[in-house]
């Protein structure tokens, strides 16, 4: 479910971005409505609407009156252009900090992320 | 927006005790309001007065715009079950449902009867033979499918179990978004039901110690924790609510945001900052005992909104 | 006015102690009744002698076991009926009204079948074999005229006097209603104390419809009593 460390609209809307990014909407899909997403997650319904208009307000979702919500064309683009943004942020930044508590030097630290990738692959 | 409740300057005594004091609380139309505090903190009195079952010794309730009590009109258009309701002697389940739609002008047979179908309540038991869940899923029944628009729920998940506890938010939320009402609900069980509210009240002592929306409760206070000398030497000028010690760690919940200075300070002797939870914020305030400075800190950073 | 309706349906909602456990109160008493008589038969008296009617029509059973059931019924109109119907949302005036209203109607109700057994034991002479059940002085002797107002200012009495009992203990608790005996036996105690030295010349000159007056009086009291109880009454 929701974790305490952001407010719950947030992460509702990061989660539908998620969905949105791993092709499980669409563009141009409906998504679910606030109210199918408060029930779902067992959260306000006012909460819920507020997660959906964060994406709104992005330009990645918009509303069609009467009928739903729906995702809008080059969400995807968009919200990785965004996520980008936030990358650097919230995993490089930690991830620096804490290799350099555990004294992980650069060269490690590049070859921890090499090996990280083709062990992916 | 209006209010659905104003409450101002509500005081109950109860003979020599003071059940509520002064509490100022307003909760607007079309909310989900949790009602939080502990045992004793004046929560089902207030919603007593509210319901127009008990009078304020001093002060005003309106509801709906008019006073609750002996009022015939709002009295229609409000539900509360007490958390120890009584029922009239050898009731069982029919007779509650076959007399509340008399009572309720918008009651729903389809949510009374998905809800007795889904909370298994039986039909042939006296209510008076009733378990705890039992008798909550009945308050249940009465409370959503009255579908009053100011509803208000006395701890409706005593002895309920998770399938039955998931129903219920189930069928809240649903019948909530199609049919907006205001709903109040009092409840211990804060980590289960926190999402459900967009606003809160916190009581303690028949005070009120925050009356605010749900999204703003994460900047009352902070937990700061790390090394006890740290912790205490950054909270030293602070309104602390409740420390937890251990072997030379120490974790405090305090009130008001943390300025940045401090923050980095926090930071950099390796101590950890992150809001206060609502349930971390309302188990602190119950452990806390206030001085009349603190409440005025309090009232001054507008905790009261 | 709605609420006064509903509560009236609210305490008919018991249906079967409403109007199903005074039917059963009136066919035990009928059966023992009939099981008394038999004694009193085989004992050699005769069924239609003079002496048979006097000692059958004397019998008073039928009022003893209705009143008690008739008092707890009205107690518990109040006692746990009262919170509930808050809680449905009715008024403390509503609900006051309603009860009365409601009592009103279940003595019409027990006088109405008290009155059509009693007109059928007459039409068949007294159950073919001159058992007096229902016809009897207490209910009037078989006058329907009495029997009608003994039975219904008898019932509401019963049920009213319950209510104010209960709704002491609503507003007070345990104390109340030991507060309310307390003074009637005063009130009782004085009055009696008041006319003790006139009784023969009262008993002489007694008429039936002093009882009426009673009656009235007692139904008024409660009455009045419970909504004073009530209006301010808290549920906890």
């Amino acid at each position: 479910m929701f974790t305490e460390d952001a407010p719950i609209f947030q992460q509702l809307a990061a989660r539908i971005a998620d969905d949105i990014l791993a092709g499980v909407h669409p563009e141009e899909s409906p998504v679910p409505s606030a109210t199918d997403l408060a029930v779902f997650h067992q959260i306000n319904p006012a909460t819920a609407s507020k997660g959906v208009n964060v994406l709104v307000d992005l330009g990645a979702l918009y509303k069609k009156r009467g009928i739903g919500v729906f995702v809008a064309t080059g969400a995807r683009e968009l919200l990785r252009t965004n996520r980008r943004a936030e990358f650097r942020r919230e995993y490089v930044a930690p991830l620096v900090r804490e290799a350099r508590a555990l004294d992980i030097d650069r060269a490690t630290l590049r070859q921890m992320i090499d090996d990280e990738e083709s062990s992916q692959q | 927006m209006t209010n659905a409740i104003d409450m101002q300057a509500v005081t109950r005594r109860f003979g020599e005790s003071t059940a509520l004091d002064a509490v100022d609380v307003t909760v607007p139309e079309g909310s989900i309001c949790g009602l939080l505090g502990r045992n004793g903190a004046g929560k089902t009195t207030m919603m007593s007065i509210i319901a127009g079952q008990d009078r304020p010794s001093s002060g005003r309730v309106e509801v709906l715009g008019q006073e609750p009590f002996e009022n015939e009109s709002v009295l229609a258009m409000l539900s509360f079950v007490r958390d120890n309701q009584r029922y009239p002697d050898d009731y069982r389940l029919h007779h509650v449902l076959r007399i509340a739609p008399d009572f309720a002008p918008h009651w729903s047979e389809e949510v009374a009867a998905e809800l007795v179908d889904g909370f298994r309540i039986p039909a042939r038991t006296p209510i008076k033979k009733f378990s705890r869940g039992q008798l909550s899923s009945v308050a249940i029944v009465l409370g959503l499918a009255s579908r009053a628009p100011v509803t208000l729920l006395d701890e409706p998940y005593l002895g309920l179990d998770v399938t039955a506890r998931a129903l219920f938010h189930d069928m809240l939320l649903r019948d909530y978004a199609a049919h907006p009402r205001t709903i109040v609900l009092s409840t211990h069980l804060v980590q289960e039901s926190e999402a459900l509210f967009d606003r809160v009240v916190i009581l303690d002592g028949g005070t009120v110690r925050v009356s605010s929306e749900a999204e703003d409760v994460r900047d009352l206070a902070f937990t700061l924790s790390g090394a006890t000398d740290v912790v205490q030497g950054l909270t030293a000028r602070s309104t602390v609510l409740s420390t937890h010690t251990v072997a030379g760690l120490m974790s405090a919940t305090v009130w008001g945001a943390l300025d940045d200075e401090s923050r980095t300070t926090a930071r950099d002797l390796g101590a950890r900052v992150a809001p206060a939870s609502l349930h971390e914020l309302v188990a602190a305030i119950g452990e806390h005992r206030p001085e009349p400075a603190d409440l005025a800190l309090h009232e001054k950073k507008g905790v009261r909104a | 006015m709605s609420a006064v309706i509903s509560t009236v349906k609210l305490h008919m909602n018991r249906r079967e102690t409403t109007f199903l456990v005074p039917l059963y109160i009136t066919g035990m008493v009928a059966v023992f009744s009939v099981l008394i008589s038999l004694v009193f038969w085989r004992s050699g008296s005769q069924p239609g002698s003079a002496e048979w009617i006097q000692g059958s029509q004397s019998n008073p059973g039928i009022v003893y076991a209705l009143l008690s059931f008739l008092v707890y019924l009205g107690v518990s109109s109040v006692a746990t009926t009262f919170p509930f119907a808050l809680t449905l949302g009715a008024t403390r005036r509503s609900f006051t009204v309603g009860t009365l209203l409601w009592a009103a109607i279940t003595s019409a109700y027990v006088a109405a079948i008290l009155a059509v057994l009693s007109v059928v034991e007459r039409a068949t002479d007294h159950w073919f074999v001159g058992f007096y059940v229902f016809d009897v002085y207490v209910l009037g002797a078989g006058d329907i005229g009495r029997l009608l107002p003994i039975v219904f200012l008898g019932v509401l009495t019963a049920l009213t006097v319950g209510g104010v009992f209960a709704s002491a203990w609503v507003r007070f608790g345990a104390r109340g209603p030991q507060l309310i005996a307390a003074g009637v036996v005063i009130v009782i105690a004085a009055a009696l104390i008041v006319v003790v030295p006139a009784a023969a010349e009262i008993a002489e000159a007694f008429q039936l419809w002093w009882l009426a007056v009673a009656a009235l009086a007692a139904i008024a009291l409660s009455s009045t009593g419970t909504w004073l109880l009530l209006r301010p009454a808290v549920v906890r």
